[in-house]
């Protein structure tokens, strides 16, 4: 297995990472929303009622992505589980400054129940399942029969269901819980994600069986014309 | 992949990385101008001027004269270049330098069509350069009816060491400002170079063409959007 060393990054303030929640009118607010509407119409047959976040490597905005999707899913009247499933670096807990003491792993090693570890989180409508203690053998964890019981679960008290998960080049996790959700969203970043790692990304979900819905693009440089009714 | 380079695309790059376009420049120009002054030793430049004219005995230009004087001219040039002249001189002023030093020192032009020779000399002091302008014009003249069994040369204008000499080199202004275009060069390259290396993704249009997937949306970068809206609002 793969060590998954990350670079330290500065801590992002709390307003920045839920700029969904915070800032409805932000053009960047909007973009999540038109993100939420594409996938919305992404599933032709199939309803899709949970989503799998990743992206190829490391610090390209998955867990912003996840969570501000989840808030505006949730403005739109829909009940959000989000789930943390990253269980190399979770963050969930600090974007929503909730308790990280329990969690995912302590409902997949049946020392919980999983009712009990969910929190309601200050945004209305979003649930936050935090990753719980980071243990030694996360894919063998998210590869059991729990972690399919748990999404089964949580598939029938929510509207829908967001996991967050680690980079695919980097470790096994993503694949792994690509097929057990029925949408997969592929996080990258502009002038970050290199092109190779994008291929091998995809090439790695689609082999897991993924049901890749698209890609989301974060970063992209800003050109003034966007600002026109942004006063 | 085919690629159509527009100036659009040209101009971005480079706007890209306008830190790198301003740095190397501004950086190749100081150290041109740190070398020019403190590294370069000043060389002084002191000049001769002979003539070369035989003299007609009635006292007429002839045209077949000064033809022939043009045509010596050349020879003269290799002449006072040669190690019989300088090494006269080298031994003749007691100088510490080998023929070598001194030939690469000397220079030897002429006008064309002219029949003046100059005799330059670069040197580390005014006085050095003078010294042996004057005294290689003299030995020549000296030698002359010896080598060429002509006696047709005079020294027409003689170096002077003068007032507040100034170095004709290093010069920073003239150093300086080929740094700055070769840095800007250099600077220009390496952005493209940069650009060309670079494999990472940038626009929607990239996701599409590598992984064939739709792009569900763009998140702008947080920084540049609020920036935006201080600007607008």
């Amino acid at each position: 297995m793969a060590r998954l060393t990350r670079t330290k990054k500065k801590p992002v303030q709390k307003k920045r990472q839920l700029i969904a929640d915070v800032n409805r009118r932000s053009p960047i607010t909007e973009q999540y929303r038109t993100i939420r509407t594409n996938i919305e119409y992404s599933a032709v047959d199939t309803e899709i009622k949970s989503l799998l976040v990743t992206s190829a490597g490391p610090g390209e905005g998955k867990s912003t992505t996840a969570s501000n999707l989840a808030v505006v899913i949730a403005q739109n009247g829909q009940t959000v589980l989000l789930i943390d499933a990253d269980m190399r670096k979770p963050t969930a807990h600090y974007t929503f400054g909730l308790m990280n003491n329990r969690g995912l792993t302590n409902v997949l090693t049946r020392q919980q129940k999983q009712d009990d570890v969910i929190q309601e989180t200050n945004v209305e409508n979003v649930s936050l399942l935090t990753c719980g203690p980071i243990p030694p053998n996360p894919a063998e964890l998210l590869n059991s029969k729990m972690m399919e019981l748990v999404l089964q679960e949580a598939r029938e008290k929510y509207d829908m269901v967001i996991l967050d998960t680690p980079p695919v080049m980097a470790v096994a996790d993503a694949q792994i819980l690509a097929n057990k959700v029925d949408g997969t969203i592929i996080v990258t970043s502009s002038g970050k994600t290199d092109r190779e790692q994008l291929q091998k990304t995809k090439e790695n979900l689609v082999k897991a069986n993924a049901h890749l819905l698209g890609v989301v693009l974060n970063n992209k440089p800003v050109d003034d014309t966007t600002y026109y009714y942004y006063k | 992949m085919e690629e159509t380079i527009s100036l659009k695309e040209i101009f971005q790059t480079l706007k890209q990385r306008w830190r790198l376009l301003v740095a190397i420049p501004f950086f190749a120009m100081l150290v041109s101008a740190i070398i020019s002054s403190f590294v370069l030793t000043p060389m002084y430049e002191r000049s001769t001027q002979l003539l070369v004219n035989q003299a007609v005995p009635e006292g007429q230009l002839n045209q077949q004269v000064v033809r022939n004087n043009l045509e010596l001219i050349d020879t003269y040039s290799e002449i006072i270049k040669s190690p019989r002249i300088l090494n006269e001189v080298i031994e003749a002023e007691g100088l510490d330098m080998t023929y070598g030093d001194l030939e690469a020192a000397v220079s030897v032009g002429s006008q064309s069509n002219s029949q003046v020779v100059t005799i330059t000399v670069e040197s580390e002091s005014p006085t050095e350069a003078t010294l042996l302008t004057n005294s290689i014009a003299t030995v020549f003249q000296e030698q002359i009816p010896d080598i060429m069994s002509i006696d047709n040369v005079s020294i027409l204008s003689e170096a002077e060491i003068g007032e507040d000499p100034t170095p004709v080199s290093p010069k920073p202004l003239l150093n300086i400002a080929i740094a700055f275009v070769v840095g800007l060069m250099a600077a220009v390259g390496l952005a493209f170079l940069l650009e060309y290396l670079d494999t990472t993704i940038k626009t929607e249009k990239d996701i599409e063409n590598i992984i064939d997937l739709p792009v569900l949306g763009a998140v702008s970068n947080m920084d540049s959007v609020d920036a935006a809206a201080k600007k607008t609002s």
